[in-house]
C-alpha cells in the first residue's frame, strides 16, 4: 500500500462507523418523530409536529420535565460543590488525604445498578438500616427537631415511595454516585495551580484563605469547572439505572421520577411507541448538545485569568 | 502543593504544609472530621452490601447479628422442600449466601459475558480508532481537517442518547438478543480517536521517518512504532472503556431480551432483584459483591492509573 493512499485504509473504517452508529440514528430518530412508526408495523403514518406537541403539552411529560430537570438541578450544584469542597479539604489536611480520596472515588467505580439495589434495602422502611437508625436517635435531643420528632412518633419517611421523598432520594443517590468524580478533576486542577500566586496574592494582601481562595484558586480553576459542570450536567440527564431499579414500571409514586431516559425506554421499548420515543430523543439531544457546544464556547473564549 | 488553601490562619499554614512536624491544630482536625463523615457516608451501601452478603436471612430482618452475623447454621426451606431430612439441610449463612449465588442464577456465565463483551469492545475500538489517530495526525491528505472537524462533532453525540434509533436499526437487520448487538454501537469510539490523535500529535516525525527509511509499511508503523508510544494513553483508555461498559445497565437492557445466555452481570444482578423474596437477600447481596468486587479490587491496586483513566475525559 502506497503512502499517498493509506490514509483511506486507516481513516476509511472510523469514517464509516461514525456516520452509521453516530449521524444516521439522529436523521432516523428525527425522521421518526414525525411518525406513528411501531416495530412490527410498517404502516407508519406521517403525524406532523403530534408527538411533539404531546411532548410539550400533555401533563406526563411536563412530569417528566420537572422530575429530569430537579434531578439535573438538584445533583449537578451538590456534585460540583461536593467535589471542589472534598478536592480543597483533601489537599490542604497534612495527613490520610489519599485514603479519602480513595474512599469517596469508590462509588465512581461500582456498578450503579448494584449500589442501587444495595440502597434500596439500606432504605427499606422495616428491614433498612437507615430508618432502624434513625428509630435509635428517638427520646433524644434530635426530637426537638419536629420532623424527626413526628417520624418517632408515626414512621421516619417511606424514602422511596413516599412522592414527596422519591425524586430527592433519587437524587442523593446521583449526587453519593457523582461527587467523587468531580473531585478528582478538582484536584488534578489544584495540583496545576503555580505555587508562586498563593506568595504574589500574600505580598497583595490576600491574608484570610478565603482571599486566596477567592483571588487565585476559584479564577485558576475555572477551566476545570466548566468542564466539571458540563460533563456532570450530561451525566445526570442521562441517569437511568436507579429510577429503573427502584421503579420498573411508571417511573414512581405519582411519575415524580419519570427522567427522560427512563421515558424513552418506557414509552419505545416497552410500550412500542417509536413516534414519540424518536420525538423524545430528539429534545433529548437537543438539550446535551447545546450544553456541549456552551461549554466549547466558554472554553474558547478562555474562562481562565491566565 | 497546595497545602494552604482553605487555611483560615496563613501562619498556621506555614509549619504544617511540610508534613514532617505534627501538630495538633483545631482546624485540622475539624477538617478530619468532615471528611470522615463524608467517608462514613461514601461506605454505607458498600457496609450494608458486604454485610448482608454474611448473614442469615433471620438476621437480615431483625437486623441483629452485627457485621459478620453470628454465623449460625439454619435451615434451608428450599431443600427441605426437595425432600431432603432437616438435618441435612442445615447450612452456614456465609456459604448459603454465596453458593445460593452462583447457582441459583448462572452468574459465571454472566460474568463470562462480561468480559467478552468488554474486551471485544475494546479491541475493535483500538483497531478502529488508532489508524484513525494515525491518519489524522502524521499523514497529510485533502479532506483531513473535515474529518478531525467530524470528529470534533461526533464528540457531542451520547451514544446512550440514539440507544433508540440504534435499537431500531439493530432490529431491522435481526441483531438484538445477540453479543453483536452488545458490542457493535460501541466499536467507534470518537473520544478515543480524539485522544490518541492529541497524543500522537507529541511525537516526532523523524521516528516515522527513519522507520519509512527502514522501509517499514505504513501499516507496520502504526502497529510497531506508534503503539508501544502510546501504551500509557492506551492502558488510560482502556481503564475507562472497560469500566464504563462492565457497569453499563441501559443498553444491554435495551437490546438484551429475556435470552439469560446473554446477560451481563448488571442484567443479571437485575433479573436476581425481580423474583427476590426474603430468603434471597443474602445470596442478591452476594451476587452484587461479586459483580462489584473485579473493578473495586483492580481500583485499590493501581489507583493512580484507575483515576487516570477514568477522568481522562477531563483532558482538552
Amino acid at each position: 500500500m502506497s503512502p499517498s493512499r493509506a490514509h483511506i485504509w486507516f481513516a476509511g473504517p472510523a469514517i464509516l462507523l461514525m456516520f452509521v452508529i453516530l449521524i444516521l440514528p439522529i436523521f432516523i430518530a428525527a425522521g421518526l418523530s414525525f411518525t406513528n412508526y411501531s416495530l412490527g408495523n410498517d404502516g407508519a403514518q406521517f403525524v406532523g409536529f403530534q408527538n411533539y406537541e404531546r411532548i410539550f403539552t400533555r401533563s406526563t411529560y411536563e412530569k417528566m420535565f420537572i422530575a429530569t430537570f430537579t434531578y439535573v438541578g438538584v445533583v449537578v450544584p451538590l456534585t460540583v460543590g461536593l467535589g471542589l469542597g472534598a478536592a480543597l479539604l483533601i489537599n490542604s489536611v497534612t495527613r490520610f488525604g489519599d485514603i479519602y480520596k480513595t474512599i469517596y472515588f469508590l462509588p465512581v467505580m461500582a456498578a450503579l445498578l448494584a449500589m442501587a439495589i444495595v440502597w434500596e434495602f439500606a432504605l427499606h422502611p422495616t428491614i433498612g438500616i437507615i430508618n432502624a437508625t434513625l428509630t435509635r436517635g428517638c427520646g433524644t435531643f434530635l426530637e426537638n427537631w419536629s420532623w424527626y420528632a413526628q417520624g418517632c412518633e408515626r414512621t421516619f419517611p417511606l424514602w422511596l415511595t413516599d412522592r414527596d421523598y422519591a425524586i430527592w432520594t433519587v437524587s442523593f443517590i446521583g449526587v453519593w454516585q457523582g461527587f467523587g468524580f468531580n473531585m478528582v478533576l478538582y484536584l488534578a486542577g489544584l495540583t496545576s495551580i503555580p505555587r508562586e500566586l498563593y506568595h504574589a496574592a500574600e505580598m497583595d494582601g490576600a491574608k484570610s484563605g478565603w482571599d486566596r481562595f477567592r483571588l487565585v484558586t476559584w479564577p485558576m480553576l475555572g477551566p476545570t469547572t466548566v468542564f466539571v459542570v458540563t460533563i456532570s450536567c450530561i451525566r445526570s440527564f442521562q441517569v437511568f439505572d436507579t429510577v429503573e431499579a427502584f421503579y420498573p414500571q411508571g417511573g414512581g409514586p405519582g411519575k415524580s421520577v419519570f427522567v427522560m431516559m427512563f421515558a424513552i425506554y418506557e414509552k419505545a421499548i416497552q410500550q412500542n411507541l417509536m413516534g414519540i420515543g424518536a420525538a423524545i430523543t430528539v429534545v433529548f439531544l437537543g438539550f446535551v448538545m447545546m450544553l456541549t457546544l456552551i461549554q466549547r464556547w466558554l472554553v474558547e473564549r478562555r474562562v481562565h485569568y491566565t | 502543593m497546595t497545602d494552604a488553601v482553605l487555611d483560615n490562619t496563613p501562619s498556621l499554614a506555614k509549619p504544617s504544609s511540610d508534613g514532617s512536624v505534627f501538630r495538633f491544630s483545631t482546624t485540622e482536625a475539624m477538617k478530619h472530621a468532615v471528611l470522615i463523615v463524608g467517608a462514613l457516608i461514601v461506605l454505607l451501601p458498600f457496609y450494608v452490601m458486604v454485610s448482608y452478603s454474611l448473614k442469615a436471612p433471620s438476621e437480615i430482618m431483625t437486623q441483629t447479628g452485627g457485621f459478620f452475623g453470628t454465623q449460625e447454621l439454619f435451615r434451608d426451606d428450599f431443600c427441605i422442600k426437595l425432600g431432603n431430612a432437616a438435618e441435612d439441610c442445615m447450612v452456614r449463612p456465609i456459604i448459603y449466601n454465596y453458593t445460593t449465588a452462583f447457582e441459583k442464577a448462572p452468574l459465571l456465565r454472566y460474568m463470562l459475558n462480561g468480559v467478552i463483551v468488554t474486551f471485544s469492545i475494546f479491541i475493535i475500538q483500538v483497531i478502529v480508532a488508532l489508524p484513525c489517530a494515525y491518519a489524522l495526525s502524521k499523514l497529510r491528505w485533502w479532506g483531513r481537517e473535515t474529518v478531525f472537524a467530524l470528529v470534533l462533532f461526533c464528540l457531542l453525540i451520547p451514544v446512550h442518547a440514539i440507544a433508540l434509533p440504534l435499537y431500531i436499526m439493530l432490529s431491522k437487520v435481526g441483531l438484538t438478543n445477540s453479543y453483536a448487538a452488545l458490542i457493535i454501537p460501541w466499536t467507534i469510539s470518537v473520544f478515543g480517536i480524539f485522544l490518541m490523535r492529541q497524543f500522537f500529535m507529541t511525537v516526532p516525525d523523524d521516528l516515522i521517518d527513519a522507520a519509512r527509511m527502514d522501509g517499514m509499511s505504513e501499516y507496520s508503523i502504526i502497529w510497531n512504532v506508534m503503539l508501544p508510544t502510546a501504551i500509557p494513553a492506551l492502558l488510560a483508555f482502556a481503564i475507562f472503556s472497560v469500566v464504563a461498559h462492565w457497569n453499563d445497565y441501559f443498553w444491554p437492557r435495551i437490546v438484551i431480551t429475556g435470552n439469560r445466555d446473554l446477560f451481563t452481570p448488571p442484567l443479571g444482578l437485575r433479573e436476581f432483584k425481580g423474583d427476590a423474596d426474603g430468603d434471597n437477600f443474602g445470596p442478591m447481596m452476594a451476587t452484587a459483591v461479586v459483580i462489584v468486587t473485579p473493578l473495586i479490587v483492580a481500583f485499590l491496586i493501581a489507583q493512580r492509573r484507575f483515576i487516570e483513566g477514568i477522568t481522562l475525559s477531563g483532558m482538552k
